[in-house]
């Protein structure tokens, strides 16, 4: 089984673009949308997905007659996500409440058991031999990562090739959905803002000691160029992709490219073929 | 003291271009900056610090195993829910970027070998610059606790405000919907959502808004590069229907990333669409 991540430090750089091209340039692949606060690979991919199975945390209930309202539970949440105050129940903040099981544990009463809370879902569709996985966080919860970590555990479980539509960032949220892959693309664009955010990424890359390899996407406008910067890593620029104002309308529509557009289908299976060669497929 | 955060949802709709432009605008008038995109932060590029104060950034304090109390009983492992201790030659080792902290490990600890210890996970900025006082961070790649940090130099931007006088602080917010952009929304007084004339960027700015408005925020939109794609009279559709107000459309141009791509800030390619927006701004947060 391979895991390829497409990821940016930089968001808008065009991850989902190119993750929904090489899922079609690979055919029998399944793509997986780790993006989970703003989820938009299956748009792109055609696909309709039907929710599979919901993402929850344990939280704690608490038990009226029980909870002697001590308040050692509170105390010894970390993430303050519990308050109790004189004769009242504990009351629970589920925006900041981790699911770490630390009140359920040190409650002395026996009064605390855990009930799951819902914080996303995931979805799935098939289109021949392309399967898709979406994750999706609720609006309003805070914490994507176990629905990161989910979406990418089902797609394990589902085929030998593995590709990764990532979350922007160099934070937890990316570190989830790069850290088990076999091989990074790291996509940037040719601004100083790509090039700043580059550099974060290439570190916890490097950090987490995957291979890489990088795509420049709009590449003449913004005048910079990783190639200093790669090379320092030890990273090879895979593609430089110039800005094309009918892969942008294309795009725009919420249809890959890949489809609509028979020059960035040629730099995408191009593209394909070097991360083939590169991650050893 | 008027909070305005520029958010986005989806990422790369041109948040940092339209802050810098804003931020020109505003400083006449007396304002604090503040970059919140704590993981990928930008803003500095183009409005660049002459001097800076550095403070470092302590996360939640995260486990630490001595191993010469360790007696490798693996309970730490067993209760740990984020995966965050790993058995390795008999004791247990914490892997730091799993670790959330919850101490839950020092507890079921026969032996007292864990502890809990502060970590490190960035630096934050105090800097001085052309448009008025700049707070920035920066998280370790791959760092833990990025809301927290946003919520740190949020604060430190309001109070500085404050105290020298300045009617309003201008916010840098992270893409997404999760812990850093809710810790960057709340207690604004207008989220200023800028959004791309695509499919993906109506899709994420909806999800943005209900964020928004669950937090009692008004969300007012910003139309970037809106002749880049043939899609703008949806985006116009869609904000009529949700009740957004759009403040004003900015063109697609090479010069705003040439602008970018020599340090400057965009306000002449985004001229006078810019000005309009910032006049919707202040009437809106009046």
């Amino acid at each position: 089984m391979t895991v390829l991540a497409v990821a940016s430090g930089k968001g808008g750089t065009g991850k989902s673009c190119i993750a929904s091209s090489l899922a079609l340039a690979a055919g029998q692949v399944v793509a997986v949308d780790a993006d989970v606060e703003e989820p938009n690979l299956g748009k792109l991919l055609g696909m309709a997905p039907k929710e599979i199975y919901s993402v929850s945390l344990p939280m704690p209930v608490f038990d009226e007659k029980l909870c002697k309202r001590c308040g050692l539970c509170a105390k010894e949440c970390r993430f303050n996500a519990l308050v109790q105050f004189g004769d009242l129940l504990p009351r629970l903040n589920e925006g900041l409440c981790h699911g770490c099981g630390v009140c359920s544990m040190v409650c002395p009463h026996g009064a605390i058991t855990e009930g799951s809370h819902v914080i996303g879902k995931v979805s799935r569709d098939q289109a021949g031999d392309l399967a898709f996985l979406e994750g999706r966080l609720d609006v309003g919860c805070p914490n994507p990562v176990p629905v990161i970590k989910s979406v990418i555990d089902t797609a394990k479980e589902e085929g030998d090739l593995i590709i990764v539509d990532s979350p922007p960032g160099t934070a937890c949220s990316m570190v989830e959905a790069t850290e088990q892959a076999d091989y990074v693309l790291l996509v940037t664009e040719g601004t100083p803002f790509g090039m700043a955010d580059l550099k974060l990424a290439l570190e916890v890359v490097s950090d987490l000691k995957r291979p890489a390899g990088v795509v420049v996407n709009r590449s003449d406008l913004g005048g910079s160029d990783p190639e200093e910067i790669c090379r320092s890593h030890d990273v090879p620029v895979l593609a430089r992709i110039p800005f094309s104002r009918q892969v942008a309308q294309v795009y725009g529509l919420g249809e890959s490219p890949y489809r609509g557009s028979s020059l960035w289908r040629e730099q995408m299976d191009r593209l394909w073929n070097s991360v083939k060669k590169e991650a050893g497929l | 003291m008027k909070e305005i955060v520029i958010v986005s949802g989806k990422g790369g709709t041109g948040k940092t271009s339209v802050t810098a432009a804003l931020a020109s605008l505003a400083s006449q008038e007396g304002v604090v900056l503040c970059d919140a995109d704590v993981d990928a932060p930008d803003l500095w590029l183009l409005i660049p610090p002459k001097e800076q104060e550095e403070i470092p950034f302590m996360g939640m304090d995260g486990a630490e195993v001595n191993e010469e109390v360790c007696i490798g009983c693996g309970k730490c492992r067993d209760f740990c829910r984020f995966d965050a201790v790993a058995m390795v030659d008999g004791k247990a080792r914490i892997r730091q970027g799993k670790c959330e902290g919850c101490a839950g490990c020092t507890m079921v600890c026969p032996v007292q070998a864990i502890s809990m210890v502060p970590r490190r996970q960035g630096s934050w900025f105090k800097a001085e610059t052309e448009k008025g006082k700049l707070v920035y961070a920066r998280l370790y790649p791959g760092g833990e606790n990025s809301g927290m940090l946003v919520t740190t130099v949020k604060k430190a931007a309001e109070e500085t405000a404050k105290r020298e006088g300045h009617p309003f602080v201008l916010v840098d917010g992270p893409p997404g919907i999760a812990c850093p952009a809710i810790a960057a929304l709340t207690g604004a007084s207008l989220a200023v959502a800028v959004t791309e004339p695509t499919e993906s960027g109506i899709h994420d700015l909806l999800r943005l808004h209900q964020i928004a408005t669950k937090l009692d925020v008004p969300t007012a939109v910003v139309l970037n590069k809106w002749d880049v794609t043939s899609l703008a009279p949806r985006v116009r559709e869609v904000c009529l229907e949700t009740g957004i107000p759009i403040l004003g459309e900015i063109p697609f141009s090479k010069e705003i990333p040439e602008a970018v791509a020599s340090a400057e800030v965009p306000l002449e390619p985004m001229t006078p669409a810019i000005q309009k927006i910032w006049s919707g701004i202040t009437e809106l947060t009046k």
